[in-house]
């Protein structure tokens, strides 16, 4: 079977097995834009709404959609005491004056390891590692 | 006993001398592209993160329909600073994700995923699209107005893909619509399932990277330039420790001053509120969604968009086979495809946001 007439079949399968459009007219599907908040509307919400017309039984929820006390308002984050609140600014302090001290120190510790390994320290004379074209010292 | 002679006792016990010389021994090349090494070590600092912010909120975190919004809500108001927990746990999926994403580019540009580190990349991909998962997963479990009208749009996606598209959207909600089944279901595969799969991959992955080395700029391999090298151990590391430290001061001074708040209780009855928008990750696709028309001919347009997106994902992970010479032809394609790509991705994402 050459390429091309693979690719025909297997385009016709997926044409074939595609959702069909919907059809035109009032009816038809929202446009595209609209659509999450179509999808959005609850299924159950429409079923509910011609239930009572057609079938006034009663209809047992699952208890899984039981719905609990709804909170309307949003809530924002913030600090529960003052001394939260100090804690806080105390520690985001703290914490960039630490970062500042590690990366003065670990700075100088990277510069001193670039040396040590400049300097073949660690290598038997014999070793392989010789012939590395040495990078440049941090900050160099 | 010396904390050397400690250090000793555990390397002796557990075998871990190989894994030291190794270390040692290991050569990271320095060149203009090397910047894009440490992508690499500071998604692992972010999973880390995701992982202990992860698991401080699944002590408080109830995943019911009753106890969802509650718990968030006690977590945000009662505990101590569970606020900050929050929001550096939300704030660390935007860096994990824009993290893995920026190391992906940086790969698919300078060609690292050419012979023989073709799986690397594809493991590469998929954690990715398992961290993207992990986001859409973690998005519904506050149980807000927001997250819920999202989770109906993004679970209603699926349903356009043949076939099979029906049943992965009744497998995600548990049933035809998003309700308290769906929201277990999200936490376990945010909680469980996902991360057993990324820790599965992350694995081969890293197993890899060690194996194949660095990889070298594609024209110092073609031109066989000897480039000069530093050891991982300690040179590298150390340089690596300096990205951790602002990356984490950045992280938790972002997570400080712009907490996520929490939206209303989501209410299964009530209309999607006006808005509804997913996370950032995902904008470029619900705008592609949003641009096609309802119908295109005999097929809905949702399902010509899914069909489109599924192909560029197929493409995407089959790239080191779809390029297999990047030094030639196929390679300046795949070059300007991921420009065009970044830029689409950009541009359909502020778009979405207008």
């Amino acid at each position: 079977m050459n390429a091309r007439r693979a690719l025909i079949i297997v385009t016709a399968l997926v044409l074939a097995l595609a959702p069909p459009a919907a059809p035109a007219g009032p009816q038809a599907a929202p446009a595209a834009a609209d659509r999450p908040a179509v999808a959005a509307k609850p299924d159950a919400a429409a079923q509910a709404a011609a239930a009572p017309a057609a079938k006034p039984a009663v209809t047992k929820k699952p208890a899984a959609n039981k719905v609990p006390v709804k909170r309307t308002e949003e809530i924002l984050p913030a600090f529960q005491t003052p001394k939260e609140k100090t804690a806080v600014i105390v520690f985001y302090v703290w914490l960039w004056l630490s970062i500042g001290v590690l990366l003065y120190f670990l700075r100088w510790w990277v510069q001193e390891a670039d040396r040590v390994f400049r300097a073949r320290f660690y290598e038997p004379a014999e070793s392989p590692r010789k012939d590395n074209p040495m990078p440049p010292l941090l900050g160099e | 006993m010396s904390a050397r002679g400690i250090l000793g006792w555990f390397v002796d016990r557990f075998g871990l001398k190989p894994i030291l010389d190794y270390m040692h021994k290991k050569e990271v090349p320095q060149h203009h592209h090397t910047i894009w090494y440490y992508t690499g070590s500071s998604i692992l600092l972010f999973l880390v993160l995701q992982i202990v912010t992860g698991i401080l909120l699944a002590l408080y975190y109830k995943p019911t329909l009753e106890g969802a919004t509650a718990s968030v809500e006690r977590i945000m108001t009662e505990l101590p600073l569970g606020w900050l927990v929050r929001s550096i746990h939300s704030w660390g999926a935007t860096f994990m994700i824009a993290t893995v994403m920026v190391h992906l580019l940086a790969i698919w540009f300078t060609k690292s995923y050419r012979k023989p580190r073709e799986v690397t990349w594809m493991t590469g991909f998929l954690l990715l699209v398992f961290s993207m998962m992990f986001g859409f997963t973690g998005y519904l479990l506050p149980w807000d107005d927001l997250s819920l009208a999202a989770t109906k749009v993004g679970t209603n996606i699926p349903r356009a893909i043949p076939v099979v598209g029906a049943w992965v959207t009744q497998f995600l909600r548990g049933g035809d619509d998003v309700t308290g089944d769906t929201l277990t279901r999200f936490f376990i595969l945010h909680v469980c399932v996902f991360p057993l799969l990324i820790f599965a991959v992350l694995a081969v992955h890293i197993i890899l990277v060690q194996k194949e080395g660095m990889s070298l700029p594609l024209k110092a391999e073609i031109e066989k330039k000897k480039l000069p090298w530093l050891p991982f151990w300690p040179n590298f590391v150390l340089r690596e420790t300096m990205i951790w430290l602002v990356l984490l001061g950045v992280l938790l001074s972002i997570s400080i001053l712009f907490a996520p708040s929490l939206a209303p209780t989501a209410d299964l009855m009530s209309p999607a509120p006006e808005g509804v928008k997913p996370e950032w990750y995902f904008l470029f696709l619900f705008q592609t969604l949003k641009i096609f028309p309802a119908n295109m001919g005999p097929v809905t347009g949702e399902f010509v968009a899914v069909v489109l997106i599924l192909l560029a994902v197929v493409a995407i992970f089959f790239l080191p086979f779809l390029d297999p010479k990047p030094q030639g032809r196929s390679g300046k394609i795949v070059t300007y495809a991921g420009i065009l790509g970044v830029i689409y991705a950009v541009v359909m994402s502020i778009w979405s946001l207008l």
